[in-house]
C-alpha cells in the first residue's frame, strides 16, 4: 500500500467507535449477507416451484432421471464437512492448533470431493440444461449451490494458509477469521439439504 | 510507467480491464473448444462473460481489492489502515477512498451524472412525442430510449443517490467515525459507475440498446438483441452495490451508535435507512435471480421462460416484482427520513409521533413484501391472487398516511422557516399525496384493468418518484450541502429552481392522468391525434423541467467554488452532524460524543441531544449502557 506514505500527514487517529452492542461487526455482516443469499436461492426455488408445481410437468421427464444414490452419498460427504469445520473452530477456541489445521484440511478435502462428484454427475447425467425446463431448474439450483461451495473452498483455503502460518488464537477476538468462514460453510451445507431434498427426494 | 502500472489507479485499471476482457474471451472460447461444441466462437456467451470479467478487472485495477488480496496472500495488513482515507484535492475523488464522506460525495455526484443522462434520454423521446406520427426516431430506438431512461433513473440514480446521502450523513448522525466496513463501502461505490457505463455501452451493441422496458419481461427479453445482456449484467453490478451498502448501513447502525444513542434516540434518517436496508438485503437478491435467469436463458439456452419446454414466463414477473415492488419503498423510505429531518429542523418542532414514525417504517417494510402482484393484475396469473393483493396494497396506504399526518402534525404551530430545503419538503408532501392517492386508485382491480399500460400509470409513478423521491433528494441536498462542502448554496437560485421545477413538473406529468384515462397507451412511439395538444404541452414542459435543473447545477458549481462559507450549524439543528465543523474533520469526531437526549427537542429550554465531554473518557464504552440493546436482536 504505497499510498499510505502520500497521505501520512493527514492521519490523526481515528477514534475508536463506540460498541453499542456486544456483537462482532463482521459476524453480523456475514449473517446479513447470508439472509440475502437465502433470498437469492429463494428466487431460484420460485422458478423451481413454477416449473414443477404450477406448470405441473413430470419430474423429472423420462430419460432425465437423477442418480439419487450418488447424490445421497455426496450429501453425506458435504454434511460431514460441517462437523469437521466445527471441530476446527473448537480446536482454535481451545488452543488446539492440531485440531484447527486438521479440521480445516479435512473440510477442504470433503468439500472438494463433493464438488468433484457433482461435476462428474453433471458429465454422466446424459442431458443438458437446455433439454427441458426441469433440467434448467436442476442445473441452475445445483449450479448455484456448487458455485457457493467453490467460493467457500477458496475462502477456506485462505483460512487454512493463515492457520498454517500460525495466525488465530483462542482469545475472543483472535479467531473470528475461522468462525465467520465457518458460518458461511454451514450455510452452504444447510442450503444443500433443501436443494437435495427438493430436487432428488421429493 | 512500470510503477504506475503496479500501483492502484487509472493506468492499472485500463490495463486490467483489457486483461479481464481477454481472459473472459479466452475462458469461453477455451471451454467451448474443450467440450467440442459446434459453435466455438459464440457472441452471446462471450459477451455475457466479458461484461463480468472486464469490470472485475477494472475494479481490481482501480484498487478495490488490494487490501483483501494482501490479506488473502497472508501478507501483513493492518485492520485500521486509513491510508485511503479522506480527500485533499479533487483528484482524490477519482481514487478508491475509504472515507464515508468522500464516498458519499462520489455517490451523489456520480448518480446525478446518470440522472442527467436519464433526463436527456427522456427529453429525446418527449421530442419524438411532440406530435403524432414519426418525427426523427424509429420505434425500436424509442423503445430503447424509454427503457434506458427508466433503467438509469432507477438503478443508477434513485436507489444509489439515497445511499450516497446516507453514506455522508448517517455515520455523523449516530456519532460513528466511519462506516462499519469502509473498504466494502468503497467497493459498493465503484460497482455503480460500472453499472452505468455498461448500460451506456449497450447503445453500441449490435441491434441497439435494451428495448424491453426496465422491467425486461420474459420471454421478450430472452429473444431481444444483445443490448439486453448489457442490461442484465449492469443490474447485477447495481444490485451487488446496493446489497453491500445495505449490509454496511445495518451493521453500522446496530453496532456503532454513540454511547447513549438508543434506537429510540436515533434521528429519523437513521431509522429510515435501517428500514430501507432491511428491504434491500431481503428483496434485491430477487432481481439478481431474475436477471441471472435471463442471462442463462440467453447464453446457455436454458428454458426458464419457454412454455414449450415446460418453463413459465409469468414466473419472471413474480420474481421480478417481488424485488421491484419493495424497490419502490427502497426509493422513497430514505426520502421519508430526509423529510422528517428537514421539517422538524426548519419548523422548530419535535417530530410528532416519533415512535409511530419508526413503527410505520417497519410496517411498510413488512407489508411491502406482500403486494407485488398488483403489478400483474392483467398478467395471466391466477385470479385468486388479485383480491388479497388489492387489500394489502390499500393497507400499505395506512402507515404511509401515518407519516403524512406526522409531518403535518410536526409543522402544526411550528415556527416555520421557509428556507429552500423546507420548500422542497412542502412540495414533496403535496406531490407525494397526489401520487399516493392515484396509487390507491390503481390498487383497485377493476380500475387498474382500465388504466393498465396507459399514461395514467406513468403519471402515478412520476408523482411518486419525481414529486416524491426526487423532491426529497433536492431537500436533502439543500439541507446538507453546507455540511458536505462548507459552503452555503445561493438562496435566490434555490428558490427559482424549486418553483420552476414544481410548476413544470406538474405541467409535464399532470396531464398524463387525463390522457391516460382517455386511453393513451404508454411505451408506444405514436399516438392518436386527439392527444396531440396535451402531448405538445407535456413535451415543452418537460424541456423546461430539464432546463430548470441547470439552475441547480449552476448553483452547486458556483456555490461549491465560491459560495458563502457555512457555519457549523446554519439551521440550528440538534442532531450530531451539526455539532462539528463544516465540512467535518477527517475522522468526524475527535472524541465520540455522548448522547443524552432526543434529537429533535426544539423549543425545549436547555435540551441537548449530544455532549462532547466525558466525565471519564475510558469508561465511555461501558458506562451508559444503551437501552436500545434489546431492540437489536
Amino acid at each position: 500500500m504505497e499510498a499510505s506514505t502520500a497521505h501520512a500527514e493527514s492521519h490523526g487517529h481515528m477514534p475508536v467507535a463506540n460498541a453499542s452492542v456486544e456483537f462482532n461487526r463482521e459476524k453480523l455482516g456475514m449473517l446479513l449477507f447470508i439472509f440475502s443469499e437465502v433470498m437469492l436461492f429463494a428466487s431460484f426455488f420460485t422458478a423451481y416451484f413454477f416449473i414443477r408445481v404450477v406448470q405441473g410437468g413430470e419430474w423429472m421427464p423420462a430419460g432425465q432421471e437423477l442418480p439419487v444414490g450418488v447424490a445421497f452419498a455426496n450429501s453425506a460427504i458435504l454434511f460431514s464437512s460441517s462437523a469437521t469445520m466445527h471441530w476446527a473452530l473448537e480446536g482454535v477456541r481451545h488452543n488446539n492448533r492440531k485440531a484447527l489445521k486438521a479440521g480445516l484440511v479435512l473440510t477442504i478435502l470433503l468439500g472438494a470431493t463433493f464438488l468433484g462428484v457433482q461435476i462428474s454427475e453433471y458429465a454422466h447425467l446424459g442431458f443438458l440444461p437446455k433439454d427441458s425446463a426441469q433440467a434448467t431448474a436442476f442445473f441452475s439450483l445445483t449450479g448455484l449451490h456448487g458455485t457457493h461451495v467453490a467460493v467457500g473452498l477458496i475462502i477456506l483455503c485462505v483460512v487454512a494458509r493463515r492457520a498454517f502460518k500460525g495466525h488465530y488464537g483462542p482469545e475472543k477476538d483472535k479467531h473470528w477469521g475461522v468462525e465467520i468462514p465457518g458460518i458461511y460453510w454451514h450455510f452452504v451445507d444447510v442450503m444443500w439439504f433443501f436443494v437435495f431434498t427438493s430436487l432428488y427426494l421429493l | 510507467m512500470a510503477v504506475t502500472l503496479r500501483s492502484p489507479g487509472w493506468y492499472r485499471a485500463a490495463l486490467s480491464t483489457l486483461i479481464g476482457a481477454a481472459f473472459g474471451c479466452g475462458l469461453v472460447v477455451g471451454l467451448r473448444a474443450l467440450f467440442g461444441w459446434d459453435e466455438i466462437v459464440q457472441a452471446e456467451s462471450i459477451v455475457s462473460v466479458v461484461l463480468i470479467t472486464a469490470p472485475l478487472g477494472f475494479l481490481y485495477g482501480i484498487g478495490c481489492f488490494d487490501y483483501w488480496i494482501h490479506w488473502a496472500a497472508g501478507r501483513p495488513t493492518y485492520v485500521d489502515d486509513h491510508s485511503d482515507h479522506g480527500a485533499r484535492s479533487w483528484k482524490d475523488y477519482f481514487r478508491v477512498n475509504t472515507d464515508h464522506k468522500v464516498i458519499g460525495i462520489q455517490y451523489v455526484v456520480t448518480t446525478f451524472f446518470f440522472f442527467f443522462v436519464g433526463g436527456l434520454l427522456a427529453m429525446t423521446f418527449r421530442a419524438e412525442l411532440i406530435e403524432p406520427g414519426r418525427q426523427f426516431i424509429d420505434a425500436q430506438t424509442f423503445n430503447a430510449l424509454f427503457s434506458a431512461h427508466a433503467a438509469f433513473m432507477i438503478f443508477t440514480f434513485m436507489v444509489p443517490v439515497f445511499a450516497g446521502i446516507a453514506n455522508y450523513v448517517l455515520p455523523l448522525m449516530i456519532g460513528a467515525p466511519d462506516m462499519a466496513f469502509p473498504r466494502l463501502n468503497a467497493l459498493s461505490f465503484w460497482f455503480l459507475p460500472v453499472a452505468g457505463v455498461l448500460m451506456m455501452a449497450s447503445f453500441l451493441a449490435p441491434g441497439g440498446a435494451f428495448a424491453t422496458g426496465w422491467t425486461a419481461y420474459a420471454p421478450l427479453s430472452d429473444q431481444a438483441p444483445m443490448g439486453q445482456t448489457f442490461f442484465a449484467v449492469a443490474v447485477q453490478f447495481a444490485g451487488a452495490s446496493s446489497i453491500a451498502t445495505a449490509i454496511n448501513f445495518l451493521v453500522t447502525i446496530v453496532t456503532m451508535r454513540a454511547p447513549g444513542m438508543t434506537f429510540w434516540r436515533m434521528p429519523m434518517l437513521a431509522w429510515a435507512n435501517f428500514a430501507t436496508s432491511l428491504l434491500v438485503v431481503l428483496a434485491t437478491p430477487f432481481i439478481a435471480g431474475s436477471q441471472f435467469m435471463i442471462l442463462f436463458d440467453r447464453a446457455l439456452g436454458m428454458n426458464f421462460f419457454d412454455a414449450v419446454q415446460g418453463g413459465d414466463s409469468v414466473m419472471y414477473q413474480h420474481v421480478f416484482w417481488f424485488y421491484s415492488h419493495p424497490a419502490v419503498y427502497i426509493m422513497v423510505l430514505p426520502g421519508f427520513g430526509i423529510i422528517s429531518e428537514v421539517i422538524s429542523t426548519h419548523a422548530r418542532k419535535p417530530i410528532f409521533g416519533y415512535r409511530m414514525m419508526a413503527f410505520s417504517l417497519l410496517a411498510i417494510v413488512v407489508l411491502g413484501f406482500s403486494v407485488w402482484a398488483h403489478h400483474m393484475f392483467v398478467a395471466s396469473m391466477q385470479d385468486w391472487i388479485r383480491i388479497p393483493m388489492m387489500f394489502t396494497t390499500m393497507l400499505i396506504a395506512v402507515p404511509t398516511g401515518v407519516k403524512i399526518f406526522s409531518w403535518l402534525g410536526t409543522m402544526w404551530r411550528g415556527a416555520i422557516h421557509l428556507r429552500v430545503p423546507m420548500m422542497w419538503a412542502l412540495g414533496f408532501i403535496t406531490m407525494f399525496v397526489l401520487g399516493g392517492i392515484s396509487g390507491v386508485m390503481v390498487a383497485v382491480v377493476p380500475f387498474d384493468i382500465h388504466v393498465s399500460d396507459t399514461y395514467f400509470i406513468v403519471a402515478h409513478f412520476h408523482y411518486v418518484l419525481f414529486g416524491g423521491s426526487m423532491f426529497t433528494i433536492f431537500a436533502g441536498i439543500y439541507h446538507w450541502f453546507p455540511k458536505m462542502t462548507g459552503r452555503m448554496l445561493n438562496d435566490t437560485l434555490g428558490k427559482w429552481h424549486f418553483w420552476l421545477t414544481f410548476i413544470f413538473f406538474n405541467l409535464t406529468f399532470g396531464p398524463m392522468h387525463l390522457v391516460g384515462l382517455e386511453g393513451m397507451p404508454r411505451r408506444v412511439a405514436d399516438y392518436a391525434s386527439e392527444f396531440a395538444a396535451w402531448n405538445a404541452i407535456m413535451s415543452f414542459a418537460s424541456f423546461a423541467l430539464g432546463l430548470s435543473t441547470l439552475i441547480f447545477v449552476y448553483n452547486v458549481i458556483v456555490s461549491w467554488r465560491s459560495g458563502k462559507p457555512a457555519e457549523s450549524n446554519p439551521w440550528r439543528a440538534q442532531t450530531l452532524e451539526w455539532q462539528i465543523s463544516s465540512p467535518p474533520p477527517i475522522f468526524n469526531f475527535d472524541e465520540v460524543p455522548t448522547v443524552v437526549g432526543h434529537p429533535y427537542e426544539y423549543g425545549v429550554p436547555g435540551a441537548r441531544h449530544g455532549i462532547f465531554k466525558h466525565p471519564e473518557p475510558l469508561a465511555a464504552a461501558k458506562a451508559p449502557v444503551p437501552a436500545g440493546v434489546g431492540d437489536d436482536d
